[in-house]
């Protein structure tokens, strides 16, 4: 699978990109900058292109622009957006265009090893990874409504969902077969009205514009 | 063509003729009030008996501006519900200054006044034109009783007389829309009786309504005078009366326009103190009216340079007292500032040392003891690995909140808006966002907003047990006013650490913060910055 990597800090670069390669994945290249990695990604047709939201010159969201310009430019470049901090607005504006293959997590995520080169796949064969603070953030603030109906089980089964997990590995966060989180899923569902969904990039649109309403 | 007819035929017309004219009388009575009590406030203030003055004269205005609100509900129709003076102020000196800055007390005698000023003037020329318009439609019965002059025409006919009477009817129908017309325009002063400049932002609301109230002033001063004229024209013709209230009317209006444009904008950049810059029209407007008099009088002897030196003086006065306030108000605004900045490092040295560092301390030594059992008990290093990364963990995140408590990366990324509805995305509360900016804000002006708005709102969440928290930032002018109000109990400490930095730290921008928190609440946070660059 072949990844091109934007990152301003030599460390987290070279670091990130020795990761990769031990798990299998072909680094094609390393930038440092928004207007190298939309050059790259046109270049050398990645799979996958992983971001830091945070690049120069401005140092503002610099890597989520020319992320956004390199997915519009070419439109089978998946993107996963890794930062040091998680706002739901920019999540909002990766999914705006409603296909899958977008990411956005934390740094942290990174350490645990597995999970993150999972994430990578996941993102690259055009689902959907986000993080669990992004989701949290859409919970907090909920008032009393259909949510009450939900068991907690339920509840913890519909955040995984809007973090693009698919039955499998909630089956194997959760520590329950994936049989129970099928029926759980039908469940979540049916309270809260929702169409089941073909894919699992579908199913986590749902469930998200579900948490914004 | 009937529309121009309508007015005559409706009673509404006649009701409000009826207000118009009740400013004879009531000014005479107004007048009477208000003199009889600033002259009893006023000669009684060395004694302890101001304070009960004072009261008597309070609710005397409360029941002067009930009659008025009743007679505007019944003849114009404007409901106005009238405050009672609100009780409770304890003490001597507490009643004074509850008396004195209740802004109701002289919104309502500002009304009166106007009553006794505008009012009365409306009623007098309003009754001498109408009255003049009836005379000329019947002139031909009057004519008779001795000779008349109308416009210089000498009247001795009756087909002379019988000439003026259209010039009456017409006369008569442009008082019936003059009376429309007036009465519109003081249906909107009615409001000031009763909710005079809202108790929540008073110079920024006081700021709007001058500035939508000048319109209908200059309406009032151009209809008012061209009436007078029309009856000078119709009458006398003989030495130019109107005159007087030609320049007298034009002082107050001048004053007004002159706030509206201080609270503009521009001109306060260079004046730096609206007080000043409204002194400073006040008392130019002021001479030049002078001058005018001595213009349209003698002329001879220029006298208004004496009242001319005196007002120079009082300018001058102001702006060096202001001089030195405002070197007053650096000083300490410098102080404040750099006081909250150097407790604000201490704060983030505090917290990396007692936070990440320490973890970073804890999270190398698992590592190293992991990298001794490596070999010989491989199960405990992984252990030991996993906590590691556990605490890798937590160090970034608590990284992660003091950067956010230093900067927030969205406020830089896309500006105060977006800024405060990812703030406000995680508190459980019920939060209204009304943000009104047309562009971003200076940085230290944007990330001060979003500090007066981040700790407001946890003030909110965290002790006044609110359930609702409304946040706006609004531009006015060349300011930005940032106000949080939330339904808690109320009762917040202006000098506890995180408002009084708070308030340095608005304060160095040159700003005002304000904190209103009665027991039991609401709780009001109030920060207005000027913005300009």
């Amino acid at each position: 699978m072949r990844v091109v990597i934007a990152e301003d800090l030599a460390l987290l670069r070279d670091g990130l990109m020795r990761l990769l390669r031990d798990n299998g994945f072909d680094v094609v290249a390393a930038v440092e900058d928004g207007d190298a990695l939309v050059r790259k990604v046109l270049l050398e047709e990645p799979d996958i292109a992983i971001v830091d939201v945070r690049l120069p010159p401005t140092f503002r969201d610099e890597g989520l622009r020319a992320a956004l310009e390199a997915r519009s430019r070419r439109p089978a470049t998946a993107i996963l957006i890794v930062s040091q901090y998680v706002e739901h607005a920019y999540a909002d504006e990766l999914l705006a265009d409603g296909r899958g293959g977008v990411g956005y997590l934390l740094k942290d995520r990174i350490m645990d090893v597995d999970e993150f080169v999972d994430a990578v796949r996941r993102v690259a064969a055009g689902g959907t990874a986000l993080d669990p603070e992004v989701v949290s953030q859409l919970f907090t603030n909920r008032r009393s409504g259909p949510l009450d109906r939900l068991s907690p089980r339920e509840l913890e089964v519909l955040a995984l969902m809007a973090e693009g997990r698919s039955n499998t590995a909630i089956a194997d966060a959760l520590v329950i077969t994936v049989g129970a989180v099928e029926k759980h899923v039908a469940s979540i569902l049916q309270k809260l009205d929702l169409p089941p969904s073909e894919s699992d990039h579908r199913r986590v649109l749902a469930a998200l514009e579900y948490l914004k309403a | 063509m009937g529309v121009v007819f309508r007015p005559i035929a409706e009673r509404r017309t006649y009701r409000e003729l009826l207000f118009l004219l009740s400013g004879a009388p009531l000014a005479a009575a107004w007048f009477g009030l208000l003199l009889a009590g600033w002259l009893a406030v006023g000669l009684l203030s060395v004694t302890p008996l101001v304070v009960p003055a004072l009261v008597a004269f309070r609710w005397a205005t409360w029941l002067a501006a009930e009659a008025e609100a009743t007679i505007a509900r019944s003849l114009l129709g404007v409901d106005a519900r009238v405050p009672r003076p609100p009780r409770g102020a304890r003490g001597y000196w507490g009643r004074i200054r509850a008396g004195l800055s209740d802004p109701t007390f002289w919104a309502q005698q500002l009304y009166l006044m106007l009553r006794t000023t505008l009012g009365l003037a409306i009623a007098v020329g309003l009754a001498a034109f109408t009255a003049a318009s009836g005379y000329l439609v019947v002139l031909p019965a009057a004519y008779r009783f001795g000779s008349q002059d109308v416009f210089g025409v000498h009247v001795h006919s009756l087909p002379v007389a019988l000439a003026f009477v259209p010039v009456g009817l017409l006369g008569l129908l442009a008082a019936v829309w003059l009376v429309r017309g007036m009465a519109a325009i003081w249906s909107r002063l009615v409001p000031m009786l009763a909710e005079p400049f809202a108790a929540t932002a008073p110079r920024t609301e006081m700021q709007a309504l001058l500035r939508r109230a000048l319109p209908a002033h200059a309406i009032f001063y151009g209809g008012l005078n061209v009436l007078l004229v029309v009856i000078w024209a119709a009458t006398t013709r003989g030495y130019f009366w109107p005159e007087w209230t030609l320049m007298s009317l034009a002082l107050p209006l001048a004053v007004h326009a002159w706030t509206v444009f201080v609270d503009s904008g521009d001109f306060r950049r260079i004046a730096r103190t609206r007080a000043l810059a409204i002194d400073l029209g006040a008392a130019s407007t002021l001479f030049l009216f002078l001058v005018a008099v001595w213009a349209v009088t003698r002329r001879g002897y220029f006298w208004p340079m004496w009242p001319g030196l005196g007002l120079a003086v009082v300018v001058g006065l102001h702006a060096l007292s202001t001089m030195t306030r405002r070197i007053d108000v650096l000083t300490t605004t410098r102080a404040g500032a750099v006081d909250a900045a150097e407790s604000e490092l201490r704060r983030i040295e505090r917290d990396l040392h007692d936070g990440a560092q320490a973890r970073l301390v804890a999270l190398g030594m698992s590592i190293g003891m992991a990298e001794q059992k490596l070999e010989s008990d491989p199960h405990a290093a992984r252990q030991l690995l996993a906590e590691a990364r556990a605490g890798a963990g937590d160090a970034l995140r608590e990284l992660r909140d003091l950067a956010r408590g230093i900067h927030p990366p969205i406020l830089a990324d896309r500006g105060l808006e977006a800024a405060l509805a990812a703030l406000v995305a995680r508190v459980p509360l019920a939060v209204e966002l009304r943000i009104d900016l047309a562009e971003r804000l200076p940085d230290a002006v944007e990330s001060a907003a979003y500090f007066v708005a981040a700790e407001a709102l946890a003030n909110a969440s965290k002790h006044a047990g609110a359930s609702r928290v409304d946040i706006r930032a609004v531009l006015m002018g060349d300011a930005v006013v940032v106000t949080v109000m939330d339904d808690g109990r109320g009762g917040a400490n202006p000098d506890g650490a995180g408002l009084r930095g708070l308030r340095a730290r608005v304060e160095a921008l040159d700003g005002t913060f304000r904190v209103d928190s009665p027991p039991g609440g609401p709780t009001i946070v109030e920060a207005v910055m000027p913005c300009a660059s």
